[in-house]
């Protein structure tokens, strides 16, 4: 019902070069509204302040879906949450990002929110960005370039800075990510603390991601979110896994990895200390339940 | 005063514009500027589903939408779902199951079961709590809405 | 013309599954809430809150605000001089002029064309504040030398109460058992999925009329009336379909003076919609206790006594939840029997949100002790559970220490139905001898049990409700009666036995129960006392017209009304169910004769309760309820996430009336209860809310419900109309006692307060936890 302090001027561009130009002229008084569940609660309560322009991209032509280009899966920065769990190429090849999406909101959020919104939006606890980390997941970023779109890749490791930071410039706009196949007899799984199935705030989540062969873990991945300022790669957890037998043994020493390697915070969702907990036991349960599979 | 665009919409069906401003939300558009007050404001910000309507067919939160976003986009409130079918058959439904009390929160019930019964008109009980998991009610404590949605989901399977 | 005699067989409306007369159009979205009504001319009100928690008031600026076009007035404290505090202590003024005690303190309002420019001239204004020290916990409040936030109250001190039945050092000393623990109760809040909001027009003449969902219109009418110095007769309230209740709304509230004080100086109406942050700051929450319970029993299982000393928190201004004492003390004297009682609690003012009345009013909090005391009896003598409080349940005829007379009691009926269909004893066995067993969940079952009024509660001078009926031509029947719905289905229920009495189709009535101008006193909608009095009320003026109709049938039949009866839309002859006269048809004939008369009747039922003495003794209701619920969880130790998986509930009712609204009460309020129980916490540190929204205030969502199983025990009360009481309330008081039965069932570990969120359990499973105490650390 409030609305938000007066901003001047609206845009809905349909394509991509002129969004693009006219992030360049503007010079980083653009908000860029996707699918506006973040947003519109941000602008409502103050957290976020309105630029001069509102830039609606919703209507570029190109980036939406999900395609597979040789043995990697582009997908398109406007596909909402609910087109990703329904589409065949992500349930086939990255269940993983089934399994985040179930776990989003709701499905009215589902519906509208976006998987490049819920990237930019940088949350450290974003449902859709532990799983990405795990996949291995690329950022595609656009410019204008001599009046050329140009575009750069980045890992989506290094993309994030803080709460609400990435490495995405003013002038640029994510278009998707690129995920690499992932190899034979690779298994993820995800985990998001919550008393409800979807609609919480993750307290703490977790990721894990390798290929399990003769019961031998390689190629692992561990990200966690809500457990620091950006979600985070969990390499002291991975080097406990890699290469080893996935025993009770290399178990419990990944569970302690991965308590001993996060440094949470106390705020209203959970203290610092039971976040620390949960990382341990659930670590522990997921990769239990990996080893019995 | 911020300032007013004017945009066109297609709602319940029918040609329509209005004047809205910039950081309107679609629900303040609906209830304030069109005054079609059936879609109710529980939390505007997406947490509580008494706002949701469908937008080029799917359900989405009218609180969480810029109103300016709706041009060219075909809305669908629960004023115009009683005379479809499934508006039918879940209005009889939820008055024989008695999952109905102070009212609030079922007008988006309604429009959030209209888009799961139309996406998996075979729904068990698991999957309309799973749907309506972001629609809040205070007062039926869900069961009886979820029986009556899962009374809808039965009999369409067998037709 | 011949017309072959028609037989109408006997049939019923009690205990049939009556759909709810409204729904139809609020399933279309076609009933309008005070939010969704707008009155040609209206302007828009908001209100600036402080946002500090504990300051003096230095400056006030409103010119800039004042001087916004489309702004119509902005009022503070100094421009209303006739301003007087409102509340149940008449310690609450509406506008804060010289201090603010709690954060949504309302500092001034803005009447405006829009909300846009309301909200705009907000911002505009200035206002200069000097910091206080902040009483943030009770026991803070009582230490010497702590500031007297109300003046007239330098120890802080809002509301005593004592109570006392029996001699408890006697009853100590006959104990072979004594437990003392401290439980803590924490603030939860209504979140009624429509927020608060009023809209107030004076007239032409000076009248006033509000739109107001408050849930006592007429207790409201007299105090606006008495609070503006008007006579009551200009003030009419007229009450739309309600977004949710729970007892929110039996207060006055600032917000609602401030909208009669906006209206009065525009001369417009004025139309003021709470955001849901602001529903959150500014409406009462239910009242926090820290408790200390000390019991005892005999090691042949009786009861011997129970002391209790309560903190309530009382919040900065006096609201219902001080009074949540009365309810307390019923449930301590009364709740299983126990020869002698002592009861003490302050209710101490500090810089928090103050608490009103919620569902229950004080009872889960009393109930949350006392049954979980109860299994630690049990097991310190070791006598099962179930067969402890059984030796110790009522029955029919007892009477209380406390003065309350049982006549309908269905108390043991309500245990062992609940035990039994949910296989208590067995599971709970079982889940003992697993405790210790490998594996991280735990399964617990855990019992417990709800005394509450049935038949209202006599704490206003009258406890009564009126009704008007009146049948037209066509037999089409108005039922105008007092008591407000406010979605729980009073109006089907009153609909209902009306119609069973006269013998006509539910379709046949129109409810008039909305206007304070046309329909007759009744007290409130409270204390379940709906279904009871506004029943009988309404069954009492259907018996007037019956016996008037049956009389003018009798006369045109030549025979004597008792051999008749009504059925079907028909006068019929009693013995054989024979349809002699259509009642359109009599009716019409009663009208348009020589000696004309219309069916209007009237009946004003008050209960035959009494107001309770000065020790709080009295027979305060006409019936009191019961019920047990038995809840099952399964604990995952690994998370403390407790997982609510069954509830069995018995709910002695008296009689079911409408068994498909009467299952919804039941429904919704083992919710509440499971809300109040594992998910909601509205956490206040330091007299700042930090969770005012619905992302971090959980409410429990459709995939977390239980399973639940719901059995109706009919005691039949002898006061009741068809026997039935009241119910309103008791679903959602002893879930969370229950509940904490069940976890210690599964885990060992006994958890004194609420809520029983996963990291709270997690803790007290790994020894982190911490018991509540007296003690500040």
């Amino acid at each position: 019902m409030t609305q938000s302090a007066p901003q001047e001027q609206y845009l809905a561009p349909v394509d991509l070069e002129q969004a693009l130009a006219y992030l360049q002229q503007a010079a980083g008084e653009v908000t860029i509204l996707a699918g506006g569940t973040d947003l519109m609660p941000q602008l409502q309560s103050g957290r976020l302040q309105p630029k001069h322009t509102l830039m609606n991209i919703r209507r570029i032509a190109g980036l939406k879906g999900v395609r597979l280009e040789g043995e990697v899966v582009r997908i398109g920065g406007l596909t909402t949450i609910a087109e990703l769990m329904d589409d065949p190429l992500v349930r086939h090849h990255l269940p993983l990002l089934v399994e985040a999406g179930d776990h989003f909101a709701s499905s009215q959020v589902r519906n509208a929110a976006t998987l490049g919104g819920n990237i930019c939006n940088a949350s450290p606890a974003g449902d859709t960005l532990v799983p990405l980390l795990v996949l291995g997941a690329t950022a595609e970023l656009a410019r204008l370039v001599d009046g050329k779109v140009s575009v750069r890749s980045l890992p989506l490791d290094e993309f994030f800075v803080g709460p609400g930071k990435t490495r995405r410039a003013p002038d640029e706009l994510l278009l998707g990510v690129r995920i690499a196949l992932p190899p034979e007899h690779f298994s993820a799984r995800f985990f998001k603390f919550g008393t409800r199935p979807a609609l919480d705030i993750a307290t703490i989540s977790i990721g894990i991601g390798g290929v399990l062969q003769d019961g031998v873990m390689s190629g692992v991945r561990v990200a966690f979110g809500a457990v620091a300022a950006t979600p985070v790669r969990a390499p002291r957890t991975e080097a406990a896994l890699e290469g080893k037998r996935l025993d009770e043994t290399t178990i419990a020493a990944a569970a302690l990895a991965a308590r001993n390697e996060v440094n949470p915070i106390d705020d209203v969702r959970a203290s610092a200390w039971y976040r620390k907990e949960l990382i341990h036991n659930m670590t522990k349960r997921m990769l239990s339940h990996v080893a019995k599979a | 005063m911020s300032q007013k665009h004017e945009i066109d919409f297609t709602l319940n069906g029918i040609k329509n514009s209005a004047r809205v401003g910039l950081g309107m939300s679609a629900l303040t558009m609906l209830r304030d500027v069109i005054g079609l007050t059936g879609t109710k404001y529980g939390c505007g910000e997406g947490e509580c589903g008494a706002c949701t309507i469908l937008v080029d067919g799917v359900s989405q939160n009218a609180c969480l939408m810029f109103a300016l976003d709706c041009q060219g986009r075909s809305l669908t409130t629960v004023e115009g779902l009683a005379a479809q079918p499934t508006g039918a058959a879940l209005r009889a439904a939820l008055v024989e199951c008695g999952a109905v009390q102070c009212g609030f929160c079922t007008p988006g019930m309604v429009v959030q079961a209209t888009h799961l019964l139309a996406t998996r008109p075979d729904a068990d009980e698991e999957a309309i709590q799973r749907a309506i998991e972001g629609n809040i009610c205070r007062c039926t404590g869900y069961k009886k809405i979820v029986e009556a949605i899962a009374s809808v989901s039965q009999t369409s399977t067998q037709e | 013309m011949t017309v072959s005699p028609k037989t109408i067989a006997p049939d019923t409306l009690i205990g049939k599954r009556i759909v709810k007369m409204d729904a139809p159009e609020k399933i279309e979205g076609k009933t309008r809430y005070i939010h969704d009504i707008n009155l040609s001319g209206q302007l828009h009100a908001k209100i600036l809150r402080s946002g500090r928690v504990h300051a003096l008031i230095k400056s006030i600026d409103v010119s800039a605000a004042r001087a916004l076009p489309g702004v119509h007035a902005v009022i503070t404290a100094f421009d209303v001089p006739d301003m007087r505090p409102i509340g149940v202590a008449k310690d609450h003024m509406p506008l804060k002029g010289e201090r603010v005690r709690s954060e949504r303190d309302e500092i001034a309002a803005v009447a405006a064309e829009s909300v846009e420019i309301a909200e705009q001239a907000l911002k505009l204004i200035k206002v200069v504040y000097q910091d206080l020290p902040v009483l943030a916990d009770a026991r803070d409040s009582q230490k010497s030398g702590a500031p007297a936030i109300h003046a007239d109250k330098p120890d802080n001190v809002a509301m005593r109460f004592d109570y006392s039945h029996g001699d408890v050092a006697q009853g100590e000393a006959e104990s072979d058992v004594v437990l003392e623990d401290t439980f803590e109760l924490h603030y939860v809040t209504h979140c009624c999925m429509g927020v608060s909001g009023m809209i107030a027009e004076f007239d032409a003449s000076g009248n006033l009329l509000m739109y107001s969902n408050t849930q006592v219109p007429f207790l409201h009418k007299r105090e606006f009336a008495d609070y503006l110095r008007m006579d009551p007769s200009r003030v009419r309230i007229i009450q739309p379909p309600i977004g949710g209740g729970f007892g929110s709304k039996l207060d006055i509230y600032p917000f609602e003076v401030i909208c009669v004080y906006l209206a009065r100086l525009t001369r417009r109406p004025v139309k003021l919609v709470f955001t849901r942050e602001e529903e959150f700051l500014a409406s009462p929450t239910r009242q926090p206790v820290l408790l200390t319970l000390r019991s005892g029993c005999k090691k042949d299982g009786t009861l011997t006594f129970r002391q209790v000393h309560t903190l309530h928190d009382n919040g900065a201004y006096t609201s219902w939840g001080a009074t949540t004492p009365f309810v307390m003390m019923q449930t301590f004297s009364s709740l299983y029997r126990v020869p002698h009682c002592d009861y003490h609690t302050v209710a101490v003012y500090t810089n928090n949100p103050y608490a009103g009345s919620f569902r229950g009013y004080g009872n889960l909090q009393a109930t949350f002790a006392i049954e979980q005391q109860m299994d630690m009896l049990a097991e310190a003598i070791g006598m099962d559970q179930f067969e402890f409080r059984m030796k110790n349940a009522q029955d029919a005829g007892e009477v209380t220490g406390q003065g309350m007379h049982f006549k309908s009691c269905g108390f043991k009926q309500c245990l062992s139905t609940a035990a039994e269909h949910s296989h208590f004893q067995r599971q709970l066995e079982q889940n003992r001898n697993n405790q210790k067993a490998p594996g991280s969940i735990k399964r617990g079952i855990g019992m417990a049990s709800t005394l509450h009024v049935g038949g209202g509660a006599k704490i206003h001078p009258s406890d009564g409700c009126g009704t008007i009926l009146k049948l037209d031509d066509f037999a089409q029947l108005t039922l105008i009666t007092g008591a407000s719905e406010i979605g729980q289905g009073s109006e089907t229920v009153l609909a209902q036995l009306v119609c069973e009495e006269l013998g006509l189709p539910i379709s046949r009535v129109t409810v008039v129960n909305n206007d304070t101008a046309i329909t007759p006193w009744d007290v409130g909608v409270h204390a379940s006392r709906t279904t009871f009095i506004a029943g009988n009320s309404a069954i009492g003026a259907a018996r007037k017209a019956k016996a008037k109709i049956l009389a003018a049938a009798a006369a045109k039949l030549e025979c004597d009304a008792d051999e008749l009866d009504m059925r079907g839309g028909y006068v019929i002859r009693a013995a054989s169910g024979e349809a002699l006269i259509d009642l359109p048809r009599l009716l019409r004939q009663l009208h348009f004769s020589d000696k004309a008369e219309l069916v209007m009747t009237t009946f004003y039922y008050e209960p035959p309760s009494v107001h309770q003495d000065k020790g709080f003794k009295g027979d305060v209701s006409a019936a009191y309820t019961w019920a047990t619920q038995v809840v099952e969880v399964e604990v995952d130790t690994d998370t403390g996430i407790v997982k609510m998986s069954r509830v069995t509930a018995a709910h002695d009712v008296g009689r079911v009336l409408n068994r498909l609204g009467i299952e919804g009460q039941i429904e919704g309020g083992v919710v509440m209860g499971q809300g109040y129980a594992l998910t909601e916490n509205l956490m206040v540190e330091n007299g700042v809310m930090r969770n005012p929204n619905f992302r971090d205030y959980k409410l429990v969502t459709a995939p977390e419900i239980p399973e639940i199983d719901i059995h109706f025990i009919e005691s039949m009360d002898g006061e009741g109309p068809q026997g039935a009481k009241g119910v309103g309330e008791a679903p959602a008081i002893c879930i969370a006692a229950a509940t904490a039965n069940a976890i210690y069932n599964a885990t060992g570990v006994r958890i004194h307060g609420l809520p029983f969120t996963p990291e709270r359990v997690y803790r007290a499973l790994h020894g982190q936890g911490e018991q509540p105490s007296w003690e500040r650390t």
